[in-house]
């Protein structure tokens, strides 16, 4: 016999846990009791939404479920966006929550909040224990819905009496479980139509999202392209799987794609989809999308299939069983004409920036001098807003699980704790954060985590002393009224002034607040000295920090406003 | 638009939340539930949910249905217009 805490702890270690990210409370401590027996690895995050993140970076690293703990009431409501982050993204996550005693539940006991109600909606699944003899078949049945299928969280939450009580519960040798068979095989007749709307189109374009990666076919996905000429657009989420540098490249698609990308997919007469979403930042106005194009698409998730756009053909299956399958009817193909023009396309309208303002560094050149120093080599994590659209821009993108992002959520405050758990998972990688100086204030207590566990990544904060991404809309749409977007005192608007304003420009001092963490700091502020300060700094082996002051005004581009066809593109 | 009333019936594994799960699921997407009822089965594991929604068009109802089967706790679910 063993306690519910102890069953739980074995039970993760079963599972194939290596690294456990938490914060301890009153409804976990009989669990944290037992970590310092496990051969777990434990990582004090320092808010629950930073160990969420971690664990989410964790897995997007490596495909295998980031694991988290954390105790009731606020522990848990602070994993929520967390949960919501790796949910829309089909993260494999496992999250246990503590909750208070079975007999106090309902009756608005001390930290007790309504777990399993609040995370329903954004989590693939979610567990409240009964009783401490369940715990090990949960913790085997969280791990596998949280990795089959779409993969996704799962939330334990139990009770602290279930934690304590004693059980012989043994770790199941299988899971079983009766409703949920997420895996489909492709059918043979689909294939064949798949092979024969590819073999026939003259303008075909591989349409790349997360899914390649989360199955593993980056390299059927090549092998598909190569073979039958086919040029390949990304989402976001698809970054990494198909190298940026090949020739059939025509990297990022969507609001702030290439244009290459997205003339391609609307001229296209097939488009090939490999698991996406058709999200509304990629389609823009959804009846004007690809309007010649016959639609391919083929994902793991039934209901994602003829939800946005009405397809010709959908095969809810796996992508690498698919591509594996249907390879050896794919005919050896060329299509000069269509390449020809595309490559007008890339020449006319490459990615490209120009300097605003004489001895101003260009967020752009921060994002390549990083391509440079590390050869292409980085693992990218990215917080949200606009540097996370130049790093999808600028990054010469060439393997999967090298570029993590919070796409479908769009969460600041991701980027820093998702590096930390993204360099816990790959000690051998160079990785790098892009974060903004308005995201980096989210979350850059959990930049301690990283100096304490030696963990070398660079988190590079593009300091535009702005919400830049909210500052370009309300410059471009709402008149130039920066209401809330400007961080410095001096650009703020006339409402938003203080009684006795400060005469500080940039704060906080990132510098100051780097060192305070004990990270290494640079700061750089001359163009000339940039690309010597990030090779010294990723170089360092060390946790760094460098804070980069770029020119405030610059906008993404290109841009298709929201709603609005390829048609309507804006280059500046 | 015009809308119709679509019957979905679903046959659920009998756990506390999954009537919980089931009824957030559509009505956290927006569509609206015009009646409901749950009952047991001769399998006292499995329940029979029969849920009517309104749905605009096919599109719609295939949506739910397969929104629906990616429940862990979803064993079938059919539809059809009312
Ligand atoms: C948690 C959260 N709150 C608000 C937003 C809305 N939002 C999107 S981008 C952005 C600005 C980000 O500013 P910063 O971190 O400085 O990055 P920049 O756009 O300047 O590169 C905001 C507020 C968000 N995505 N996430
Ligand atoms: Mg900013």
């Amino acid at each position: 016999m063993r306690t519910g805490a102890q069953a739980l702890v074995d039970s993760l270690v079963k599972a194939g846990t290596e690294v456990l990210f938490g914060y301890p409370g009153g409804a976990v401590l009989d669990i944290f009791n037992c970590l310092p027996e496990s051969p777990m690895k434990f990582i004090l995050g320092r808010h629950e939404q930073g160990c969420a993140h971690m664990a989410d970076g964790y897995a997007r690293a490596t495909g295998r479920p980031g694991v988290c703990l954390v105790t009731s009431g606020p522990g848990a409501t602070n994993v929520v966006t967390g949960l919501a982050t790796a949910n829309i993204d089909g993260v494999p996550m496992v999250v246990i929550t503590g909750q208070v005693g079975l007999s106090l539940i309902g009756t608005d006991a001390f930290q007790e909040a309504d777990t399993s109600g609040i995370t329903r909606a954004i989590t693939k699944h979610n567990f409240l224990v009964h009783s401490a003899d369940e715990i090990p078949e949960i913790v085997a049945q969280a791990f596998y819905i949280a990795t089959h299928g779409k993969p996704g969280p799962v939330v334990i939450d139990i009770p602290k009496n279930c934690q304590q009580a004693l059980t012989a519960a043994e770790y199941p040798e299988r899971v079983s479980l009766r409703a949920y068979h997420p895996e489909h095989a492709p059918n043979p007749n689909d294939l064949a139509k798949f092979a024969r709307l590819v073999n026939e189109a003259k303008r075909p374009v591989i349409y790349a999202g997360g899914g390649v990666i989360t199955s593993g076919a980056a390299a059927d996905l090549a092998a598909l392209a190569r073979k039958a000429e086919i040029p390949v657009a990304t989402t976001l989420m698809g970054l990494g799987s198909f190298d940026e540098h090949d020739n059939l490249s025509l990297r990022m698609a969507g609001m702030h794609g290439t244009a290459a990308a997205n003339w391609a997919i609307h001229k296209a007469d097939c488009i090939i989809a490999l698991g996406v979403r058709f999200s509304d930042r990629v389609t823009g106005n959804i009846k004007l999308y690809a309007p010649e194009a016959k639609i391919i698409h083929v994902d793991c998730d039934p209901s994602s299939i003829n939800k946005n756009v009405k397809v010709e053909l959908g095969i809810c299956a796996d992508i690498k069983d698919v591509l594996t399958t249907v390879g050896s009817r794919i005919k050896r193909n060329t299509h000069p004409e269509w390449l020809a023009e595309i490559a007008k396309w890339k020449k006319s309208r490459p990615m490209s920036y120009k300097p605003m303002h004489e001895g101003v560094i260009m967020p752009q050149a921060v994002i390549e001098a990083v391509d440079k120093a590390t050869h292409g080599e980085a693992l990218v994590v990215t917080d949200v807003g606009q540097h996370q659209m130049w790093a999808a821009q600028y990054f010469r993108h060439n393997t999967p699980r090298n570029f993590l992002s919070s796409g479908g959520m769009g969460t600041m405050g991701f980027g820093i704790p998702a590096a930390i758990g993204a360099g816990l998972a790959q000690p051998g990688k160079k990785v790098v954060c892009f974060v903004g100086d308005g995201g980096a204030q989210m979350t850059f207590e959990e930049v301690v985590c990283a100096v304490e566990h030696k963990v070398p990544a660079t988190f590079i904060i593009i300091n535009n002393n702005c919400l830049g991404m909210v500052r370009q809309w309300q410059q471009l749409f709402y008149k130039q009224r920066y209401a809330g977007s400007i961080l410095s005192v001096r650009g703020r608007l006339e409402m938003e002034h203080l009684e006795q304003d400060l005469d500080y420009d940039y704060l906080p001092d990132f510098m100051l607040l780097a060192k305070a963490h004990g990270a290494e700091a640079y700061r750089v502020i001359d163009p000339a000295k940039l690309d010597d300060t990030i090779a010294k700094a990723i170089d360092s082996g060390k946790t760094s920090v460098v804070e980069v002051i770029v020119e405030p005004r610059a906008n993404v581009y290109p841009m298709i406003p929201g709603g609005k066809p390829v048609t309507e593109m804006i280059f500046e | 638009m015009k809308q119709e009333i679509y019957r979905f019936n679903c046959f659920v594994e009998n756990r506390p939340g999954v009537l919980a799960r089931i009824v957030g699921l559509i009505s956290g997407r927006g569509y609206n539930i015009q009646a409901l009822n749950v009952g047991p089965t001769e399998d006292g594991t499995v329940s029979k949910m029969k849920i009517d929604v309104l749905c605009s068009d096919e599109s719609v109802v295939e949506q739910i249905k397969h929104q629906l089967l990616n429940q862990v706790n979803v064993i079938e679910v059919t539809s059809r217009k009312r």
